[in-house]
């Protein structure tokens, strides 16, 4: 999917929990999620703390999308 | 550590007035063992049902397969820290019932359990279509929550198995089976000129009813560490997760691994059999670096040459396999890794979910997306309301004759990681 987006010239941000498989896969921007059952939040947290989790891990993605990338990159914290 | 296994080859079981093992048949009275399982205020009800080779008999939804066996000398009990007191295990004595499995059934998530078919090409992939199958299939109490039934039936496979290895505690053995590991020291002098080869073993432990336990801890929450590989023909490792049961190590296969048995054969001959190393499968990143980093390190420590190493389950653990194979081998030490493939019903997706350049040396289980066809059979143990949920069904797996339309993904062990299918490649 990540490949055949950009192959149609589209930025694409991979939001994914086990980065290595995405760089194997060949995404080029790629930002960490949490965990495999649950990548865009956290059940443990209390709902005002897992909103901001998830608010920080989107914000996150889009200021990936805005950034140039030359190969690869994670955008770690 | 030395551990003697005796066998007593069972050839039959039957349901009868007293529980006894007399000339290697197995009298079950299903009175005796009810207690054992009830016991659990979470379990109301429990049927007991044989299933033997060859009967047209179809066992649903199945989730774990356990040896009986007790432990006549040395310390500590089968199933340590679960149903034994934790004391390590692996030494002394152990009488095993060999050719008969316990095997727990029962509705406990529905899509996440596995299919035993005793005749048929189901059977062939199966290998618990060769042993004679002493069912126990648990009713919950009404309300109980997925988790809390899946525990208790898990613990009452684990008693009922310990209950019938009780009676085989004054028998002799039918043939006797040594196993020896030594101390560093002792194996770098007794052995010089051979290389120390280690085994990594793989738990699954995904979450949500996919765990494992080590001396009754989940796996989840351990560092790797090492092991006598006698300890787990103890039971210090015992399954919790079925999912995809054709990938799964049931209790049944951690008691009797393959890939221990066999280096054992080779110990002292082509190599020095070091030890066991295991190591989870968690679902954060970081878990999996951690462990990963921790495996390595213990290779490195304990000087090995080589280790195989065995997954269990496919998908992201799929990077825990490879980042162990990476990094063991970035510390120059050999590595041969066990896995199983998910390469789509033509066999033309790429295997693993994840690959690097390091793992040269791959033994594969088989494809479990291939797709079979299992005849309807006359007996049902368990019930078939689930046949189109499970993983590797669909909603056209039953169909107007009663036959299932199934990937091998849904029949337990057929393409074990540690080998113990029974799917063979040219």
């Amino acid at each position: 999917m990540v490949k055949e987006l950009e192959r149609a010239g589209l930025p694409v941000v991979h939001v994914c929990t086990v980065t290595p498989i995405s760089l194997t896969v060949g995404a080029n921007r790629i930002v960490p999620a949490i965990a495999i059952p649950h990548p865009l939040g956290n059940p443990a947290l209390d709902k005002e703390e897992e909103k901001a989790l998830r608010r920080r891990l989107v914000l996150k993605a889009l200021k990936a999308l805005e950034t140039e990338v030359d190969g690869q990159k994670v955008f770690e914290d | 550590m030395r551990l003697e296994i005796g066998k007593i080859n069972i050839t039959d079981i039957r349901f009868a007035d007293s529980s006894k093992i007399e000339g290697g048949v197995l009298y079950v009275n299903p009175e005796d063992l009810k207690p054992v399982v009830l016991e659990d205020d979470k379990l109301k009800g429990v049927v007991f049902d044989i299933a033997k080779p060859g009967e047209s008999v179809r066992i649903t939804p199945v989730k774990d397969v356990i040896e009986p066996r007790v432990k006549v000398e040395g310390k500590g009990g089968i199933f340590p820290g679960m149903i034994a007191k934790v004391d390590t295990v692996g030494s002394g004595k152990t009488l095993a019932l060999k050719g008969m499995a316990v095997v727990t059934a029962g509705k406990i998530v529905g899509f996440q359990e596995g299919i035993i078919d005793m005749t048929g090409p189901g059977a062939d992939y199966t290998p618990f279509s060769k042993t004679l199958n002493l069912v126990m299939v648990c009713e919950p109490v009404d309300d109980l929550k997925q988790h809390d039934y899946e525990k208790a039936v898990r613990m009452a496979g684990f008693r009922v198995a310990a209950k019938i290895g009780e009676l085989a505690r004054d028998l002799t053995a039918d043939e006797t089976c040594v196993y020896e590991t030594c101390g560093i020291k002792e194996g770098i002098e007794k052995y010089p000129d051979l290389p120390r080869v280690g085994y990594v073993s793989m738990l699954q432990t995904q979450g949500l009813l996919h765990d494992t336990y080590v001396y009754g801890v989940d796996a989840k929450q351990i560092i790797p560490t090492i092991l006598s590989p006698t300890e787990i023909m103890d039971g210090a490792i015992v399954s919790g997760n079925c999912v995809s049961a054709c990938d799964k190590n049931p209790t049944y296969i951690h008691q009797n691994n393959p890939v221990v048995e066999d280096m054992f054969a080779e110990h002292g001959k082509s190599f020095n059999f070091v030890c066991q190393i295991i190591t989870n499968e968690n679902v954060y990143l970081a878990d999996k670096e951690r462990s990963s980093n921790m495996t390595a390190k213990l290779c490195r420590i304990l000087d090995l040459d080589g280790v195989i190493v065995t997954q269990e389950g496919f998908g992201n653990p799929d990077t825990d396999l490879i980042m162990n194979c990476k990094k063991i081998e970035a510390e120059g030490v050999k590595t041969v890794i066990v896995t199983d493939e998910y390469a789509g019903r033509d066999g033309k997706s790429q295997s693993l979910a994840d690959a690097d350049p390091a793992a040269d040396a791959v033994v594969t289980g088989g494809n479990a997306n291939e797709v079979v066809i299992l005849p309807k059979l006359d007996k049902v143990i368990g019930m078939l309301d689930y046949v189109n949920v499970i993983a590797g069904a669909s909603d056209k797996t039953l169909r107007d004759d009663g036959s299932l339309e199934v990937e091998l993904q849904v029949i337990t062990g057929a393409t074990n990681e540690m080998g113990f299918g029974r799917l063979s490649a040219r």
